[in-house]
């Protein structure tokens, strides 16, 4: 009883803040419908006995990508007339949605199809000490693959991000040509500050 | 407590996370529908694993969660630099691979 209580509350969370992260206009509220669904789903991992994935969970997807991505955004110093300009985005995503839920309804009936029932754990299932026998004895080389890939993205993103010498030049924006630069030109930049 | 409310709720996340990448155009929100559908897959695998006892389902979870943090990194360095190249987060702004030259600056 208090488990399917506690599923229902984590899963209103889930999808309400996942709702609030595709549909809302400002990128803060998107990043706290986010934070918000990260959360319940780090509760959900351990509502599944899975003590570890919730501290990952938690450590990652909370700690660490969307702390992130608030700093970006915070960094980026975004202004209204640089986002895009969606006044019909709620009813497009709920166009969509509703375009989703065959799909949705085949996935689902070959998910029930396998019968799987969730019975009382087994001893020590979840654990910090069984997933590690499991990872390095049976996924082994997998984690060494992720590691190298992790080594793949740090080095793309400082080679992406450090690329600014070309695209600071004035020549790159006359080239182009963005609808924004002109709101962007009146204001006390670069020159006056020096 | 059933596996099939945990399935539900995946499925409902992947979908909501598809709609939010297919219907906005701000660059940033797709970003995040792209982690939601991933962590939506990270739920499924969860709920199997703890169905099936076996530790296996936990451990992919846990690869994905190292594939979530290298794509948070690549992504965000992405949208600084595509923010600084344009001053704009509008995916409909960026479509120089995708046109030919004399479309460009219509779009």
């Amino acid at each position: 009883m208090l488990e399917n209580s506690l599923l229902f509350i984590l899963g209103f969370f889930l999808i309400a803040g996942a709702l609030v992260t595709i549909a809302a206009k400002e990128v803060a509220y998107n990043i706290a419908g986010f934070l918000i669904s990260m959360i319940a789903l780090a509760g959900l991992f351990g509502l599944l006995d899975n003590s570890f994935l919730f501290l990952a969970q938690i450590m990652i997807s909370v700690g660490a990508v969307a702390v992130l991505a608030t700093i970006v955004i915070m960094t980026l110093n975004l202004r209204f007339e640089n986002q895009a300009y969606e006044p019909n985005r709620v009813r497009i995503i709920i166009g969509v949605l509703l375009l989703e839920i065959p799909i949705g309804l085949v996935i689902y009936k070959a998910l029930a199809a396998s019968g799987l029932v969730i019975t009382p754990a087994a001893e020590g299932y979840g654990t910090l000490k069984s997933l590690g026998k499991t990872l390095f004895e049976e996924w082994l080389v997998p984690f060494e693959l992720v590691s190298i890939l992790l080594l793949a993205a740090m080095i793309a993103a400082i080679a992406i991000a450090r690329r600014e010498k070309y695209y600071d030049k004035e020549e790159y924006f006359d080239h182009y040509k963005p609808h924004a630069i002109e709101t962007n030109r009146t204001e006390p930049d670069s020159e006056e500050l020096q | 407590m059933n596996s099939e409310n945990f399935f539900i709720l995946a499925i409902i996340l992947f979908m909501i996370g598809l709609a939010g990448v297919s219907s906005r155009r701000n660059l940033f929100v797709i970003y995040l529908g792209i982690e939601l559908m991933l962590s939506a897959v990270n739920l499924l695998l969860a709920t199997i694993s703890r169905a099936t006892q076996q530790g296996s389902g936990s451990v992919i979870a846990l690869l994905i969660f190292a594939l979530i943090a290298a794509e948070a990194a690549l992504f965000l360095a992405m949208l600084v630099q595509l923010y600084r190249s344009k001053r704009t987060l509008d995916s409909g702004r960026f479509t120089h691979l995708a046109q030919e030259e004399k479309y460009r600056d219509a779009a």
